[in-house]
């Protein structure tokens, strides 16, 4: 069984991040709070309810060293919560938007945070001591559309959005009195803050869940086509894969190693992509139940009244008949799964346990331990 | 819409026609062989996507619906038919059932069925979410 563990948290979580040592997981149960849960004994708590946000959290993401959480939420905020004693205690940071903010992450050194907004920006806000706050400074240009993901290169400088133009960009964020010299290194060199790097356009619908590989040398992200896109050699001239595959489109992926890459979304079953010895990426297999394919239930309870309606009056009742509702595809998650979060162990590159949260508001941790055939690519 | 660069300009347009006019010769020459997959897969190949000009679509959608509608066998069909075409056929099967013409709509409809069996709806949402490679 590779799903250990499901909490149903909420009836829907828009986003979920975990603390330091993984005893506590912070999400947004669909609303404008913040719910925080601990385990203690077995069971899951609630311990804090983060309250500052007017409207929907989109985003939130906990530092593991720094034990700071920061949100972003469609209010156009977004807040840094210090815990303090026993209160989590925020600092506004003023974006300077003029739409929703969609997403947001710490960089690897957790001096900076990066906040992907629907005003077709990225805010990069980094900490000034003299002032006492978090500065937001704005990439303006460039993205066409909503920006729906950011994701941090392991240098600290690079940062790959995704956009609902379809593209995927690479900026530097290099900033003077944040950043030092001796931290820029390969493609952004000698780059000033705000430059794009390179504009990937391989998708032609939107795009969503950029992530970067533990080395920082592949790029992975994904199309509301169904598809995969895997970049290497980001720079002038980078080397990009696209591989289409046949169920419903992905909304985030994360990297367990350099040669395997978990894919979340719309299909409720994380799917498993992995790279040969040649570097060819394919898709591996689904990570939860197989699912039952049989003749009346085939495409599950959302398509199969539509199907029946597609191919004529004389399969429409059968194939009504034949489904139950919403727990014909059965897996763990029963909709849209929209997040998924490493669980790493400090030292170790490979992540063998991660957590993914949907829309059917459960959290799940699965674990890759004793996966016989995926044991090679990990 | 005036064409953006890597579209093909209306000049070459001309060339295409021909080449599809090339191929459905060929196309008929096949279908009297009774060889219908081998006509089917000579017009899809090199459907011009990557063209605005809605003469070369058409022209090529002709010649692909005289091969599609020659299907008998579909399981047949897709099991010669390489993984490849798969995304390109689905395109014209919806180009198909857009025209509303009963006997088209039918073997679309057929051919849909099967196909999405085999290549997954993930296959139609490339197809329905692509709105600049059109057939």
């Amino acid at each position: 069984m590779t799903a250990i563990a499901v909490n149903q948290f909420a009836q829907s979580i828009t986003c979920h991040a975990w603390g330091p040592d993984h005893s506590m997981v912070a999400f947004c149960p669909n609303n404008n709070e913040v719910h925080i849960y601990r385990l203690s004994q077995d069971k899951w708590e609630k311990v804090h309810v983060l309250e500052k946000h007017d409207q929907i959290v989109s985003g939130i993401d906990w530092s593991p060293r720094s034990n700071r959480i920061v949100t972003a939420s469609h209010d156009r905020n977004s807040y840094v919560w210090n815990l303090e004693g026993s209160e989590w205690v925020p600092t506004l940071v003023i974006l300077r938007l003029n739409r929703a903010a969609l997403c947001v992450q710490w960089s690897p050194k957790e001096n900076k945070f990066a906040v992907g907004s629907g005003a077709k920006t990225v805010c990069i806000c980094y900490y000034e001591q003299e002032n006492n706050w978090w500065v937001s400074k704005l990439i303006r240009k460039r993205h066409d559309s909503s920006v729906t993901s950011v994701a941090w290169h392991p240098n600290n400088i690079l940062l790959a959005t995704t956009s609902a133009d379809g593209k995927c960009r690479i900026f530097s964020t290099f900033i003077k009195g944040v950043d030092t010299k001796d931290s820029r290194t390969g493609p952004s060199s000698d780059s000033k803050f705000g430059e794009q790097i390179v504009q990937l356009d391989l998708s032609f619908s939107w795009a969503f869940g950029v992530k970067w590989s533990p080395s920082g040398d592949t790029l992975a992200y994904v199309g509301h086509n169904s598809m995969i896109y895997f970049v290497d050699e980001i720079g002038p001239s980078p080397l990009a894969q696209n591989v289409a595959f046949r169920d419903l489109p992905l909304r985030d992926v994360l990297f367990v190693s350099e040669r395997m890459v978990i894919g979340v979304g719309f299909d409720c079953n994380p799917m498993v992509f992995a790279a040969d010895q040649r570097g060819i990426w394919s898709f591996i297999r689904f990570l939860g139940e197989r699912k039952t394919i049989s003749s009346g239930s085939k495409y599950g309870s959302q398509f199969s009244e539509a199907f029946g309606k597609l191919y004529g009056q004389s399969k429409h009742g059968l194939s009504n008949d034949a489904v139950e509702p919403s727990r014909s595809r059965g897996g763990i998650h029963d909709n849209c799964i929209n997040c998924i979060l490493p669980l790493r162990r400090s030292g170790i590159s490979t992540v063998m346990r991660f957590s993914t949260s949907g829309l059917d508001g459960k959290v799940v941790i699965w674990d890759l331990e004793n996966q016989a055939d995926l044991s090679e690519y990990l | 819409m005036a064409s953006t660069e890597g579209f093909v300009e209306a000049d070459n347009a001309e060339a295409i026609i021909t080449r599809i006019e090339h191929k459905s010769r060929k196309i008929e020459s096949l279908l009297k062989q009774s060889k219908p997959v081998e006509a089917l897969k000579t017009a899809l190949e090199g459907s011009p996507p990557k063209t605005r000009d809605e003469r070369c679509k058409s022209a090529n959608w002709i010649v692909v619906h005289r091969a599609l509608m020659a299907i008998k066998d579909v399981e047949g069909l897709l099991s010669s038919l390489d993984a490849e075409y798969y995304d390109i056929l689905m395109k014209y099967l919806y180009r198909g059932l857009s025209t509303g013409d009963r006997p088209t709509c039918d073997q679309c409809l057929r051919i849909h069925e099967k196909l999405t069996e085999r290549a997954g709806l993930g296959c139609i949402l490339r197809c329905l979410a692509d709105t600049v490679n059109t057939v």
